[in-house]
């Protein structure tokens, strides 16, 4: 079934370099298949990629382009069809890998019925710490994701923002090496959006690793250091964010309390020095730009993989 | 109620003299088989026949050097926990209201008319506790994991460090320990229900000129007759189960509360029944064509003899008299005097027969338990000379002896099975052997438990009920699959037959082939066949064989050897279903 065995075969370079790679996709696949074995969905293509350590890793595509399936491959939630995936060096299928693993998924399943402090207590068990670590985690956890009001209130009370929050300190509380959040920002607020930003970069000061997916271009282009834009189960580009966008000759200008007249001036500046100003009003953000462009792309030119950025 | 030989089996026996282990192991044998063959076929499908035989070898490898070794408590008991917690939420406890109500108005419909109401209280509230507690165990175990499943909360589990096993183990402990709440609340409410269902009291209605007689008055729907002795203490008759103590206070007469009737009698039987015949000889003992395959009979007024050989009496257990009781049975091969019982005599002898004791004339009560007593200081004969005995110096010095019984009447038979005479030291309390009965039902409870976890490993939660009833089912009609072994020695067994069919050789003649190796091949890999199939049945549970109620309505101590053979059943079941869920467990896929 393999297309080339002997590339996934070699041994995983986790082991060679520990410095390096944290996950590492074989030419990996997966077909979603009914109770019968007849194929439904070609979820995801021979896909190839590395998430390095110290790095925040975007996933970036449409509605089932295949982000969340390629997630829950690195985890052993499903078994690939085709290819391999190593996450610190070792088969995903292998439970003690998820001992440096902290996972949000997509939407917060959780138990209802358990309150926020039941429920870190809860998962901080199956990591097996102990009595006394957990508490202080627990206690440093509701803080920092600042459901202390809402403690002892059952998940089932919770709104979604909440929900997503008390998810992500669920992800946190085995203090992880390696984090992946499927989909963060969905549900929360702009000022919650900003605070789950800023902690996914403070994580990633700390000297976690991060993977995330999302279809919020805005939140990629603020934190990933590199991304993956995947359309229909195909990888389309891959690259840091930096390279990803630079090649567009574009100067944005970011000023606040202009008035009309200022505006007029700085348009003038900018003609009378030979340059032209293209558009000038609340700028779009340009990762959607290039993104939209990929998917019209991609769609005309199916299978081809365009060229943009470097690794 | 009758006891059965199997019934007094102790552990030992039973594991060793019986074949439990050796069965055992044989199942289990098979059953690997069948789990690795069935593993290697459907891992071939997925993956291809090497790369399969390496999966297969490295799930397997996996339980041993990883799965087992690297549990944790902890875990498990987060998993438990949880799974309480979840059951609590599911209002399980509503069962507990439901069956306060259930007994209310069964306070109603239960028979006061029967012959042995405590018997019909003691049956009821096992009984109902017993359905109602597997259904609970049914329901709880069938669906926690699918739910789990469904709402994609396993994401948040799997993705932990957690191991199949841990997961089963976590559910089975934590659905058990609902269930043991659930069941001790309804045993507790059982026993007051079943104790004050059945007190009462009666007054002394009459007593006769000489004050030493009387009778008490009629309440719940009986009376009593009592005698009192010199110092004014008696009991009543047997009415209804139970017996009175009355006591004469001054002039005043004052019936006591009912005994007897909740009683755990711990009957200390033979360990062999022999029979001599009509005319001295050996013999297995006479059938007289109906009821015929439970007891054995000897004939009257001839040399026909039963004897019981007891061994590694305890002496210490007996104060001054022996209590024994005796439930044999009468045939008549003519009318006779209707109204007068059959009678026999009963002696006590030691093992080389040397030593006897007198003759002791009895009737026969049929269908009752004839509750009789020798005293310890008793006269007999020491190589057919008269003398003073002492029971435990002369005849059983060794704590072996011989019971002897012989029918008187002519013509008539006794019939006698092992377990028709059995000593009785004191009883022991009655609360104790409801709590064993508990302890039976207990065990079904966690069997069907483990069943149903096991099966929601791979099946949605109806399905998995659906499958854990068959089970069950298919448990209770499993001796059917006997039948079926047993039945086929004609024609020989699956492979003789299979060479039968197109050669079209009837089952009547001998299989020809012209070759003996192989002839004998086959009839050897056939045994072997056959031998697995019958102990395959053995992989469902059959319920009816741990259904103890009946020890405890009739008021026979629940033996510790039987409760230990149900308690590694038990375990047996639940290690075979450890085992399949962790396989199932560990290659689902659980986002699929
Ligand atoms: N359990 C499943 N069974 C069958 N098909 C599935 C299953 N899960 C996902 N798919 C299909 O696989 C494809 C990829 O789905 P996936 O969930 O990976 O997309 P996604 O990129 O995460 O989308 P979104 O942004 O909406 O979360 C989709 O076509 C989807 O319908
Ligand atoms: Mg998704």
């Amino acid at each position: 079934m393999a297309t080339s065995p002997d590339l996934e075969n070699r041994p995983a370079t986790y082991d060679n370099d520990p410095t390096k790679t944290i996950v590492e996709t074989r030419n990996l696949g997966k077909v979603y298949r009914d109770f019968w074995g007849r194929k439904k969905v070609q979820a995801l293509k021979s896909l190839d990629l590395e998430v390095r350590r110290g790095e925040i890793f975007g996933l970036l595509g449409p509605n089932g382009s295949g982000k969340s399936t390629t997630i829950k491959l690195m985890l052993g939630l499903l078994f690939p069809t085709q290819g391999r995936v190593f996450v610190f060096g070792k088969e995903a299928t292998d439970v003690s890998k998820n001992e440096r693993i902290g996972y949000l998924p997509e939407e917060s399943y959780l138990y209802k019925f358990l309150n926020a402090e039941e429920t870190l207590d809860f998962y901080g068990r199956l990591f097996d710490i102990p009595a006394d670590v957990r508490r202080q985690r627990i206690e440093n956890l509701i803080k920092m994701v600042k459901l202390e009001h809402a403690r002892k209130r059952q998940l089932k009370e919770y709104s979604k923002g909440m929900t997503r929050r008390i998810g992500l300190a669920q992800a946190l509380i085995n203090e992880p090496e390696f984090l992946v959040l499927d989909e963060p920002t969905t549900g929360l607020d702009p000022l919650g959006t900003r605070d789950m930003k800023d902690l996914i970069l403070r994580l990633r000061d700390e000297g976690k690793t991060i993977l995330m997916c999302s279809h919020q271009l805005a939140d990629v282009q603020d934190v990933c250091d590199r991304v993956a834009i995947l359309h229909q189960g195909e990888l389309k580009e891959l690259g840091r964010v930096d390279s990803l966008l630079k090649i567009q000759d574009l100067t944005e200008i970011h000023a606040s309390g202009l008035t009309d007249d200022a505006k007029r001036q700085i348009r003038e500046i900018i003609e009378k020095t030979g340059g032209k100003v293209d558009r000038m009003d609340n700028p779009t953000t340009t990762m959607e730009d290039l993104f939209l462009e990929i998917v019209k792309e991609s769609e005309q030119r199916p299978g081809r993989r365009g060229g943009r950025g470097g690794n | 109620m009758r006891l059965n030989p199997d019934h007094f089996w102790t552990y030992g026996e039973w594991l060793f003299q019986h074949n439990a282990l050796r069965d055992g192991a044989i199942l289990s044998v098979v059953l690997a088989l069948l789990g690795f063959v069935i593993g290697y076929i459907v891992s071939v499908f997925k993956h291809g026949p090497s790369e399969g035989f390496l999966r297969v070898s490295q799930i397997i490898g996996q339980l041993f050097t990883v799965d087992l070794p690297k549990m944790s408590f902890r875990r498990i008991y987060a998993v438990a926990k949880l799974a309480v917690k979840e059951s609590i939420r599911k209002k399980i406890l509503v069962l507990i209201a439901i069956f306060i109500v259930a007994m209310m108005f069964a306070g109603w419909y239960l028979d006061p008319d029967a012959d042995s109401p405590a018997r019909l209280y003691i049956v009821f509230v096992l009984t109902a506790t017993n359905y109602l507690v597997i259904l609970l165990g049914l329901f709880i175990s069938c669906f926690s994991i699918p739910a789990d499943i469904k709402n994609r909360t396993i994401y948040t589990i799997t993705t932990k460090p957690v191991r199949p096993l841990e997961l089963f183990l976590g559910r089975v402990l934590g659905f058990t320990a609902i269930g043991t709440f659930v069941l001790a609340t309804m045993g507790l409410l059982s026993y007051v229900f079943v104790v004050r269902g059945l007190d009462h009291d009666h007054q002394a209605a009459s007593l006769d000129p000489t004050g030493r007689a009387g009778e008490t008055s009629f309440d719940s729907r009986h009376r009593h007759t009592f005698t009192l002795n010199s110092e004014g203490r008696g009991t009543t008759n047997e009415a209804k189960g139970h017996r009175h103590i009355v006591t004469k206070v001054g002039d005043k007469v004052v019936v006591g509360g009912p005994i007897d009737d909740l009683t755990a009698r711990i009957p200390i039987y033979a360990k062999g029944l022999s029979f001599t015949g009509r005319d001295g000889e050996k013999n297995e003992g006479y059938n007289v064509g109906y009821m015929s395959e439970y007891q054995k009979y000897i004939e009257g007024d001839s040399l026909s003899r039963a004897v019981w050989r007891f061994e590694g009496v305890d002496n210490s257990l007996f104060k001054d008299v022996i209590l024994y009781d005796l439930t044999i049975s009468a045939f008549r091969t003519y009318k006779g005097d209707i109204v007068t019982p059959v009678g026999g005599l009963i002696h006590f002898r030691s093992s080389d027969g040397r030593v006897k004791s007198e003759d002791e004339p009895f009737k026969v009560k049929e269908f009752q338990v004839d509750r009789r007593s020798v005293r310890t200081k008793l006269k007999g004969f020491i190589d057919d000379k008269p003398a003073d005995l002492d029971f435990f110096k002369d005849i059983a010095a060794d704590g072996s002896f011989e019971v002897v019984i012989r029918c008187q009447d002519r013509g008539q038979y006794l019939g006698m099975a092992a377990a028709d005479i059995y000593l009785r030291p004191a009883d022991l309390q009655f609360w104790w052997n409801f709590v064993k009965g508990y302890i039976s039902i207990w065990l079904q409870m966690f069997i069907v438990i483990c069943f149903g976890v096991m099966f929601s490993t791979f099946l949605s939660g109806p399905v998995a009920v659906i499958a854990t009833v068959a089970a069950l089912v298919l448990g209770f009609f499993g001796f059917f699959v006997d039948n079926l072994v047993n039945t086929t020695s004609k024609g020989g067994g699956p492979i003789e037959s299979l060479i039968r069919l197109p050669t079209q050789m009837g089952s009547q003649i001998d299989m020809e082939l012209g070759n003996e190796t192989l002839q004998k091949a086959i009839t050897f890999v056939d045994r072997g066949i056959l031998l697995a199939v019958s102990q395959l049945k053995n992989a469902v549970p059959n319920f009816s064989q741990l259904d103890t109620a009946n020890f405890v309505a009739y008021g026979y101590n629940l033996f510790g050897g039987l409760l230990a053979r149900h308690l590694t059943i038990a375990f047996g079941y639940f290690v075979l279903t450890a085992l399949v869920s962790y396989f199932f467990l560990k290659t689902r896929e659980m986002a699929a």
